[in-house]
């Protein structure tokens, strides 16, 4: 097990530079999940840990070694690859003993830790079949028996469930928690998935376009997203978003939007008059009864069962509203929507910044 | 769609004239092969199978009869000829040499030259691979004139490594080309995964990547060995004693006639080789071997 400390790490392909001075350390026995939509350098910043990519600039250490020149053979690490690369000529157990038999280990050793891989993983009964004859899911547990029967110091997951079904994906996203859990080693994991992400993360770095939008705890980046490009990605449905500017009304500050006035608290941040991008996440606006709350009309109703997703139209801008009551409602209805004020996200339209940062609001306070 | 009782029969059919379309010269070419002259050509119309089977034929060119011996052996007296320049015993032994190491060669430079391309990156990769494509542009009369000379200087006339190296120059383009697409079928992801486990380029190439494509090897091979067990025309330009089996056969048409019968035997002959090397890697032709390493 290690720590791994990436220290201004830049990647460029010629001239055109993808990853812009990456700083990021990770803690020994971390699940560090490195989430972003495609294109946003998380797997080469992850190839990179593995030398398979060479690095620009910047330095790359795990445990208390800088790895920029070493072999990825040296590195201590292991890999789980998309699309699993298992060596299809060779049994499961071959697959998963290449490593040692490289390295000449003595032939008892390899069985022992062939089998205590595959006890772990399931595979027992797997071990003289070919890649071939084994369903997806089997075949991904290969790939994972391969990375642990070599007692890596860290792991390193380049989005290993995609290829997988949706239940399947659920099932092993599960495995490999337990996994790490069992074997508290050091773990960064690929994925563009947040749910993915959101489950398996002790830590989350959200990576756009090469650079990190933020770091944190899955719950702290769903609750407090650093800007709006994070508001906006992690969450499904996505947060709401109203354009409008600070006000106040009956000495209450407000968001003018559209005519609407939208509710803040009233130890709010922004300034009266500033331009801001009202955010509330679905499940923070339900809806009110009486006069309480933003007049809205109902445009599509979903129930997907456990909840009702409610889209409606406020100030001509499409949001939506989560509820567990079954509502009877339907298209045209009226409805009211009341946010949650200690939910409420304001962030600046030019830059995409959070208004009022994290340090002002006592960490307790939102959690609870 | 499920098929009804008729469109099945009607498929079987089709399929049993298609196949008796592609063996029948194949069967009438063996049938020769074991008739007397006389059945061979019949003035009275075709013979199917109204002769008297003989060995002759067979004799003559496998065993290096002349046929004035084997008439005096069975007593008869139905023609002459058949000097032991119709024994053919060598000439397999030539031919079998020259393909099997033609593709030996081949194959040995392909799988390494593709792997290099497939995996590597370095300037002008494409135009190198275009280049190696416009090998196979010119046909080999084009430049027969320069391969003479070269190898007389280089005392490569008439030897069977001559042709060995010749058959090699002709495959090994197509053998580069077909070897890198097989290649470019395995994922580098492979390559790095046996890369992170340990492995050093070679090992990668031999104990992984290697045996992935041994279909694509399989393939090679046979394509290889078929061009070389056939090729005529280089063979004719560059050998005088050694005659590799296309050559020999039209040493059979004479000024006095052409020994149909001989020629039947030799071809039918021909065949097994072939036949036997087919069968032999047949099972590693099935495309899917990298099955299973991939998603589906």
């Amino acid at each position: 097990m290690a720590s791994v400390t990436i220290s201004n790490v830049r990647k460029s392909y010629g001239g055109f530079e993808v990853l812009h001075g990456i700083d990021l350390s990770i803690a020994n026995g971390e699940f560090v999940v490195l989430l972003g939509p495609s294109g946003c350098g998380k797997s080469t910043l992850l190839r990179m840990v593995a030398g398979l990519e060479p690095i620009s600039s910047g330095q790359i250490s795990i445990g208390n070694v800088v790895v920029n020149d070493l072999h990825p053979k040296d590195r201590d690490i292991a890999m789980v690859f998309q699309n699993y690369a298992l060596y299809a000529h060779l049994s499961v157990f071959d697959n998963m003993a290449f490593s040692m038999q490289l390295k000449k280990r003595p032939k008892d050793e390899i069985r022992r830790k062939v089998e205590w891989a595959a006890s772990i993983l399931n595979l027992t009964p797997y071990l003289d079949r070919q890649p071939r004859q084994l369903s997806g899911g089997q075949r991904q547990r290969v790939a994972m028996g391969r990375a642990i029967v070599r007692d890596p110091s860290v792991f390193l997951f380049d989005e290993p469930l995609s290829n997988l079904d949706a239940k399947l994906r659920v099932q092993m996203r599960t495995e490999i928690k337990e996994l790490h859990h069992k074997l508290s080693t050091t773990t960064i994991y690929v994925t563009h998935d947040q749910i993915e992400a959101m489950t398996m993360a002790d830590t989350i770095v959200v990576l756009r376009d090469g650079k990190i939008e933020q770091i944190g705890k899955p719950l702290d980046i769903y609750d407090r997203p650093a800007n709006l490009f994070v508001a906006e990605f992690i969450g499904s449905p996505a947060m709401n978003f109203l354009s409008g500017e600070v006000a106040t009304e009956a000495g209450r500050p407000v968001v003018h939007s559209n005519g609407v006035a939208l509710p803040l608290p009233s130890d709010v941040k922004a300034t009266v008059g500033q331009t801001v991008k009202y955010g509330i996440r679905p499940e923070h606006l339900r809806p009110g009864a009486g006069t309480e709350g933003i007049p809205a009309k109902v445009s599509v109703v979903e129930p997907t069962g456990p909840e009702i997703h409610i889209y409606a139209d406020i100030g001509g801008q499409e949001v939506c509203a989560i509820t567990q009551d079954r509502l009877e409602l339907s298209p045209d209805d009226q409805i009211r929507l009341v946010p949650a004020l200690d939910r409420i996200r304001l962030f600046e339209p030019e830059t995409g910044k959070v208004i009022g940062s994290d340090e002002t609001r006592p960490r307790t306070l939102m959690r609870a | 769609m499920q098929e009804t009782f008729w469109q099945r029969r009607l498929r079987d059919v089709a399929a049993v004239l298609v196949v008796g379309v592609f063996m029948f010269p194949l069967f009438w070419w063996a049938l020769t092969s074991f008739k007397p002259t006389s059945a061979i050509f019949d003035k009275d119309g075709i013979v199917w199978f109204n002769f008297k089977p003989t060995l002759v034929n067979y004799a003559v060119t496998m065993l290096g009869k002349s046929r004035a011996e084997l008439a005096i052996e069975s007593g008869n007296t139905f023609g002459v000829g058949g000097a032991s320049s119709y024994d053919s015993r060598q000439t397999i032994i030539d031919s079998l040499i020259v393909a099997i190491g033609a593709t030996a060669l081949t194959v040995l430079l392909a799988v390494m030259a593709a792997y290099a391309l497939s995996r590597m990156r370095f300037r002008w990769r494409q135009a190198y691979l275009n280049w190696i494509l416009s090998q196979r542009f010119m046909p080999p009369i084009a430049i027969i004139v320069p391969v003479v000379f070269m190898f007389h200087y280089m005392s490569l006339l008439d030897t069977r490594l001559g042709l060995i190296l010749v058959d090699t120059l002709i495959n090994l383009p197509i053998a580069v080309l077909l070897m890198k697409s097989f290649y470019d079928d395995v994922p580098v992801d492979v390559d790095e995964a046996a890369m992170i486990d340990g492995a050093t380029r070679l090992q990668i190439f031999w104990r992984v990547v290697l045996p992935m494509v041994k279909g694509g090897v399989a393939a090679t091979a046979v394509l290889c060995f078929i061009f070389s067990w056939t090729e005529f025309l280089l063979s004719l330009f560059l050998t005088n004693s050694i005659r590799t089996l296309p050559v020999k056969i039209t040493t059979f048409v004479t000024s006095t006639g052409s020994e149909w019968g001989f020629i039947a035997a030799l071809g039918t002959t021909a065949v097994i080789p072939s036949f036997i090397f087919i069968l032999l890697v047949q099972k590693q032709l099935v495309r899917g071997l990298t099955l299973g390493s991939l998603k589906e």
